[in-house]
């Protein structure tokens, strides 16, 4: 089982290797730069992501524009204690569209992780982050609520069907091979 | 005594106030003591609330009542409120009953001793009513600006889906504010739900401005508020007129430049209709009953009122005031002495660009008396046959 859900290639999320997500919607061509002039929703998305950007050198999250593109972000999270993913290193991507607090950011993990939520794409199913979004969220909650999920997946909504079989009849395994893959891929 | 007059600092001065003056009658005892047992009842509240660490479920809660009654009470009502949790400590300091009730100068030591055991607490305390006095009345949070209190006012006065100030807040059924134009966004992209709760909410409650708590931002946060009115600057709802016309004169008196677009926007219409109803007294000075040029007045009155912002509308006024005096009636002297009432009014409510004008005069009279001087000199040089 460990053996053939290995991936083949150590780095499969070569830098800039696709767009993440598969529909780069959002992101890539419609993303315009933070000055742009363009509509009221443009200027105000780039007016609540400095905030948001501020707000978060506060807080103990890491994440921030990847370049000079306020609407691109990367962003850590550290594998939570106590789970099989502690100690490692995990790399999203954060794309906002261009209405942002109206609708949600693409959230995509580029390090591997062996959970049953997060497919090899590194796509995350998350509620808040599809219908459950709500313009009252900010990206430290979607953070919190990917480091949440991270420690407690949630197997009866998977998105990688045999990782949550195993995870509901195998546990003592599934920890074994995401802590294996951690130390793998995530250090 | 001496705590007393230790924590004498200005802005908590007008709080103690009713508690202060009738000190000064013949049968003190009682006031006095309710006085000092209110100030321990207080000290030990705040040393207690100083105490509790920063963030702990106390110490929020309170933040929260703070903030809600502020946002609820605007700032004469909300003060009794306040006072009421602070009364309830007075059973809890027996010793200084006693004390108080034998001797005056027993009420000095007493108090002597709780100054001293409280010494250090003194700044703790001055620093908490200074909160309490923020959330209580705006203006003077707004005239010091940095209140400790202010970063969790702005916390919590602020728009969950912009993350600013809300600017004209409408509140849903389920009780969480934002701004109106957020609120409409969200509701026409994410669907008609609270964005902090999810409970449905209905189209006719979500786009009335939450005036209280319109009127409390205003108040509190002057420069966001007039840097976000101008940077969007789109003509608001004529509706809330109304509401807003104390907190523009209010704003006009701290020096701020918002509001300029809206004001100047329907200035020619204000003045026609001045000179239009003044012109009709003029013209008909001896026809005009008392009635007319009362509702003439009204209606003038009304206008400058609406106008105030300008200073220009204060000077056109009292040009229009000449014409006026010259007509010997009953009635004009009547309206002139109502126009000069309004005038003192102005001068007092608007007294920054009274002297601002008067500046600029005394600068144009003199650069006139100047070059005024000069060219004497020049013209005499001339007639002598100086060289000039």
């Amino acid at each position: 089982m460990s053996s053939s859900s290995f991936p083949n290639s150590r780095f499969p999320f070569g830098a800039g290797a696709r767009a993440p997500g598969g529909s780069g919607g959002g992101g890539g061509s419609s993303v315009r730069p933070w000055g742009s002039s363009g509509g009221t929703s443009v200027s105000s998305s780039g007016k609540r992501i400095q905030k948001e950007l501020l707000d978060l050198n506060a807080s103990d999250c890491s994440a921030g524009p990847k370049g000079d593109n306020l609407y691109h972000w990367l962003s850590t999270i550290i594998g939570p204690q106590g789970s099989p993913y502690e100690g490692g290193v995990f790399f999203l991507d954060i794309v906002f569209p261009p209405d942002y607090p109206f609708k949600p950011p693409m959230v995509t993990f580029k390090t591997r992780i062996y959970h049953c939520n997060i497919d090899s794409t590194g796509k995350v199913h998350l509620d808040i982050l599809k219908d459950g979004w709500s313009p009252a969220f900010t990206i430290s909650k979607v953070l919190l609520a990917i480091k949440d999920i991270i420690s407690n997946p949630d197997p009866y909504t998977p998105l990688v069907m045999n990782i949550s079989r195993q995870y509901l009849t195998d546990r003592a395994k599934h920890d074994e091979i995401a802590a294996e893959w951690t130390m793998r891929f995530a250090r | 005594m001496a705590s007393r007059d230790l924590r004498g600092s200005p802005r908590s001065a007008p709080r103690r106030h009713g508690a202060a003056a009738p000190k000064d009658g013949s049968d003190l005892l009682s006031p006095r003591f309710r006085s000092a047992a209110e100030l321990a009842g207080w000290d030990e509240e705040s040393v207690l609330a100083a105490m509790v660490v920063e963030d702990t479920p106390v110490r929020e809660s309170r933040r929260k009542r703070r903030a809600s009654t502020s946002s609820a009470g605007g700032s004469a009502g909300s003060s009794t409120r306040k006072r009421r949790p602070r009364r309830q400590f007075p059973a809890k300091i027996p010793p200084v009953v006693l004390a108080l009730d034998d001797e005056d100068d027993k009420t000095d030591t007493a108090e002597d001793g709780k100054s001293e055991v409280k010494a250090t607490k003194e700044e703790e305390k001055v620093v908490l009513v200074g909160d309490k006095e923020a959330s209580g009345s705006g203006e003077k949070a707004a005239a010091t600006g940095n209140m400790p209190c202010m970063d969790r006012l702005r916390e919590e006065l602020s728009c969950a889906i912009c993350l600013e100030i809300c600017f004209e807040p409408t509140t849903t059924p389920c009780g969480h504010s934002f701004c109106m134009k957020c609120l409409r966004h969200a509701a026409a992209k994410c669907g008609k739900r609270c964005p902090k709760c999810r409970q449905l909410i209905s189209n006719s409650r979500s786009c009335t401005i939450n005036t209280v708590l319109w009127n409390t931002i205003q108040l509190l946060f002057p420069s966001e508020v007039e840097a976000r009115k101008s940077s969007t600057s789109s003509p608001s709802p004529c509706g809330k007129d109304v509401n807003r016309s104390p907190l523009r004169a209010n704003r006009f008196s701290q020096g701020g430049t918002g509001m300029r677009t809206r004001a100047r926007s329907s200035s020619s219409f204000i003045t026609e209709g001045r000179t239009r109803s003044s012109y009709r007294t003029f013209l008909e000075p001896g026809s005009t009953t008392r009635t007319n040029t009362s509702a003439n007045f009204i209606s003038t009155h009304g206008n400058t009122r609406s106008s105030n912002s300008r200073s220009r509308g204060f000077v056109s006024a009292s040009q229009l005031l000449l014409p006026r005096s010259t007509v010997g009636s009953e009635q004009s002297e009547d309206a002139a002495l109502a126009y000069r009432l309004q005038q003192e009014e102005f001068m007092n409510a608007f007294e920054e660009p009274e002297q601002e004008r008067q500046t600029r005069n005394a600068v144009s009279t003199a650069r006139d008396t100047l070059r005024e001087i000069a060219s004497r000199a020049i013209r005499l040089r001339a007639a002598r046959g100086w060289p000039v």
